[in-house]
């Protein structure tokens, strides 16, 4: 009987619509919200533009919102979003940048504690209590040219990398002048101990590797051959081994690294859609992107697509403040300059 | 609040005064001192006065901090400072005179011979300022580096060496590519002035009987020592200051320069003290106002440079016989150095997947993709669009601005003309993001809504840049003789009328050589950039940084030849309108 049907269809589909609701509800009514405060959501960050790219368009496309990106690199992030907070006028409202300056930040009050549901999904180790989860990990190896390198020649540890054979092979960002590096260096206490860790990092100044201005550059020249071998981050390997360059990196077991979160501001001037960005970046379906795009996220299962990403285990690096920094600075000068 | 007014002057109370005051403003030229000299004053003292300010606390802007000369014990007590200041002053100094060797040899050929392609030689000297200077870097390590540098590798396998002949990690390769990358701007300083001459002095030497080559090193090149000092003091400058070249080539070669250790102390610290990087600018603005200084007692002088006269005349053109061909071959060989070679390897980095030494398969793995990102990315059009406009509209404010400045300086007697000039120099000594950052502090919360919005990058521009513009037109300026605008008053012209018909077309070559300096800085720049662009407003600039930074230098490579290209139209374009008149 057609009618009696007609009734049962409605009736099921209000049903359904109505645990739906019930699911997303907290979800809706904030894009509601955000919706009302101009539909979009302004980030700031050093997370690579073709994966802020791609996450862009999958959130607009679930919620309907607009993500703004201000692309630059973490100490120039930091500048600006302190400079804006400072002036009383932040135009931000997520900041995606990692550890060191996001805790400089928090100590002037520039975020909020948000707890997104997303959040459940993470390891209760890996959140903070004031920026909510590591979402990702940037993580420093040794990179080198497969081409260049014969495999039985290759370094086969941390500990091989100082060999006097490889002298002149090296090529590292500058510890005294990029801070990813000196946290690096001022951290390898972690892998091998404070004696060993000390006496290493002479070891290393001995070899005069190659200094440059930041870890990209250092993969570069891995890439275009100048230099064989090269401290960097691992996910130049991918990056630039899909490109066809003929990379390949260490595996090393236990490598330094540093965590990236995504933070709230406390005066954010769309703050619903600066929250459903945050729900939507930690959620699986970001993550998935993240990895396939050769990102190390912080989700059990979930790896980029390099061989035996799964068999990394990251260790965090070491915080320095001002005066560490400018301590090791220093230190640094006398070892590798001079 | 109390820091962002500007107290001009005293009130006076008496009568007597206020006549004085009524007949100074009563004339029109005076008038417009005080407007340009405001406006000016605005633009390089309002954000310049938070960095002044930055560097005697010891807090960052908007925090409350406490006065202090700390920053300026540790930036000059050290003696390592002096020790890279001297290093840097070798570097500047090598840099600008190998830039103006080359201009001069360069404009004298295009401008002043029957030399074959010269006209192709003057639009293409000007292509390595349309490529931020840190590709012109990255492109000369991939020609030169020992270990697998382009020109190296070919000339082994050429000549049979065991070792790479060139090493581009040493000072002299720091100085070689700095002075190429620094020869466009002296090439159009010293081309304009070069344009703007009359050649009754020449004439006359050689009717008593000199050769071309006396009359050129006894006339012509002393009668451009305005614009040779313009230039060479410019880039001197620009050299010291300058931080990618040496970032690139410095660094890995363990030298050490000025700016380097800024960057260490400063402004790559954790977190950036931006105090510190204000207070070595303090010490490159007064290195700078030396210059200035300097430049102006040179040229104090001003009739004796005067060239332009009110008798008509035609740039005299030197006949070279068959030394013509010699002439375009120099010519050839410098622009391969300065232009082809450069360009040549950022196209070969725009169609490779990723950049290696090529060989013979290199050819199968070439690519389009690159290009393809270009075409089909909505962001880099609006990006194109967006420098655009700030390169048009914003060479040409600054160059009305600077024409009048720079007539002010030159030709007028008015007190406090010198300290104008001075004015326009100070935001310029300070370095590119510590002068951002005054700026975003400056502008955040500006009454009328110009942060984050298009006009704030403008004003940063226009700030930063003006220096350029003047020097540009200074030296061509000085060349006018004042006949002419007495002339121009006697038959009853006012001000204006003189200025708009009079000295505009004849500053014609300076006003032009200005824009395109100026033009091609703003189409690409990104220090300043970066720091007051929002995701609408965003120039290429910052598009090409943050791509270089993600380590898409196939992207950059591609981006870097289209804008050449486009470039070189708008110039070309340009150097139409600013054609001389034959008779």
């Amino acid at each position: 009987m057609p009618r009696n049907f007609k009734i049962l269809f409605v009736f099921l589909a209000t049903l359904g619509l109505f645990y739906a609701e019930l699911a997303l509800g907290q979800d809706t009514k904030l894009i509601e919200a955000a919706k009302k405060e101009g539909g979009k959501v302004v980030a700031y960050g050093s997370l690579e533009s073709d994966t802020a790219d791609a996450i862009s368009k999958a959130f607009q496309k679930k919620t309907g919102l607009e993500m703004e990106y201000w692309r630059a690199s973490a100490t120039k992030v930091m500048d600006r979003a302190l400079s804006e907070y400072r002036a009383g006028k932040p135009f931000f409202d997520v900041i995606l940048i990692n550890d060191n300056p996001l805790q400089i930040m928090q100590k002037e009050g520039l975020f909020a504690k948000y707890d997104s549901p997303s959040a459940k999904q993470f390891p209760k180790d890996a959140i903070d209590p004031n920026l909510g989860p590591r979402y990702r990990n940037v993580i420093v190896g040794i990179v080198y040219n497969k081409n260049m390198i014969k495999p039985a020649d290759v370094p086969k540890s941390l500990e091989d990398v100082v060999n006097p054979k490889y002298k002149g092979k090296l090529v590292m960002p500058d510890p005294t002048q990029h801070t990813t590096t000196t946290q690096w260096v001022a951290s390898l206490f972690k892998l091998m101990g404070k004696e060993k860790a000390d006496k290493y990092i002479r070891d290393l100044a001995a070899m005069k590797p190659i200094l440059v201005e930041s870890l990209l550059p250092a993969a570069e020249r891995v890439t275009t051959g100048e230099t064989p071998i090269a401290i960097t981050y691992v996910k130049y390997a991918y990056i630039f081994g899909q490109k066809g360059a003929p990379l390949d990196y260490v595996r090393l077991g236990k490598m330094l690294g540093d965590g990236h979160y995504a933070p709230l501001s406390s005066k954010a001037p769309h703050p619903n859609a600066g929250k459903a960005f945050v729900d939507y970046l930690l959620g699986e379906e970001s993550m998935k992107i993240m990895a396939k795009m050769g990102e190390f996220v912080n989700r059990k299962g979930v790896h980029p697509p390099l061989p035996d990403a799964d068999k990394i285990q990251f260790v965090e690096m070491e915080d320095l403040d001002a005066k560490g920094y400018a301590e090791k600075k220093k230190e640094y000068t006398k070892i590798f300059l001079q | 609040m109390n820091h962002r007014t500007l107290a001009i002057g005293r009130v006076p109370p008496a009568a007597a005064t206020l006549t004085r005051v009524a007949s100074f403003f009563s004339q029109p030229m005076n008038l417009i001192f005080m407007g340009v000299a405001g406006v000016i004053a605005f633009l390089a003292l309002y954000p310049s006065f938070f960095l002044l300010y930055g560097s005697f606390t010891d807090a960052p802007l908007g925090v409350p901090g406490h006065f202090t000369l700390h920053n300026y014990v540790q930036a000059y007590s050290d003696p390592e400072a002096y020790r890279l200041i001297l290093t840097s002053f070798i570097f500047g100094i090598g840099a600008s005179g190998l830039s103006v060797v080359l201009a001069l040899t360069l404009a004298w050929i295009t401008i002043r011979t029957n030399a074959p392609f010269r006209r192709l030689f003057e639009l293409t000297a000007i292509i390595p300022n349309i490529m931020p200077p840190l590709l012109i870097s990255i492109s000369w390590v991939l020609l030169l580096n020992p270990s697998n540098g382009l020109i190296n590798v070919t000339l082994m396998r050429l000549l049979g060496l065991a070792k790479a002949p060139f090493n581009i990690y040493s000072v002299p390769g720091l100085i070689f590519v700095e002075g190429l990358i620094l020869t466009p701007l002296a090439f159009l300083i010293i081309a304009a002035a070069m344009k703007g001459m009359d050649p009754a002095l020449e004439e006359s030497a050689k009717t008593l009987g000199s050769n071309e080559f006396g009359v050129a090193t006894r006339i012509t090149f002393p009668l451009m020592r305005p614009a040779i000092l313009a230039a060479g003091t410019l880039n001197f400058v620009r050299a010291v200051e300058s931080f990618d070249t040496p970032a690139i080539i410095a660094l890995p070669a363990r030298i050490e320069v000025f700016t380097t250790k800024i960057w260490r102390e400063a402004l790559g610290s954790f977190p950036t003290n931006h105090n510190l990087a204000a207070t070595y600018g303090v010490g490159i603005l007064a290195i700078a106002l030396i210059f200035v200084y300097l430049y102006r007692r040179f040229t104090s002088q001003v009739e004796s440079f005067s060239t332009v006269t009110g008798k008509a005349f035609r740039p005299h053109q030197i006949e070279l016989g068959k030394w013509r061909y010699l002439a375009s071959s120099v010519a050839f060989v410098l622009l391969i150095l300065m232009v082809v070679l450069p360009f040549l390897v950022l196209l070969l980095v725009s169609l490779m997947p990723y950049y290696h030494v090529p060989t013979w398969e290199t050819w199968h793995n070439l690519t389009l993709s690159n290009y393809r990102y270009i075409l089909d990315t909505s962001r880099v059009h609006k990006a194109f669009g967006n420098s655009l406009f700030l390169a048009i509209v914003g060479a040409s404010i600054c160059m009305f601005l600077a024409a009048l400045t720079s007539y002010i300086t030159v030709r007028t007697k008015i007190a406090g003309r010198g300290l104008l000039e001075g004015l326009v120099f100070i935001p310029w000594a300070f370095p590119g993001t510590a002068l951002a950052l005054g700026l975003l502090w400056a502008y955040v919360d500006f009454p009328i809504p110009i942060y984050a919005t298009i006009w704030i990058i403008m004003i940063a521009y226009v700030t930063r840049f003006l220096p350029y513009g003047l020097r540009a037109v200074s030296s061509t300026i000085i060349q006018i003789h004042k006949e002419l605008e007495e002339a121009s008053t006697a038959c009853g012209a006012g001000f204006f009328a003189t200025f708009r018909r009079i000295l505009i077309p004849l500053m014609r070559p300076g006003i032009m050589a200005g824009w395109i300096i100026l033009a091609t800085i703003y189409i690409r720049e990104f220090s300043a950039s970066i720091f007051l662009y929002s995701p609408g407003s965003e120039p290429l600039g910052p598009l090409l940084y943050f791509l270089y930074l993600d380590g898409m230098r196939g992207r950059v490579g591609a981006l870097g030849v289209v804008i050449s290209i486009i470039c070189v139209i708008l110039i070309a374009f340009a150097q139409r309108l600013s054609r001389w008149e034959a008779k």
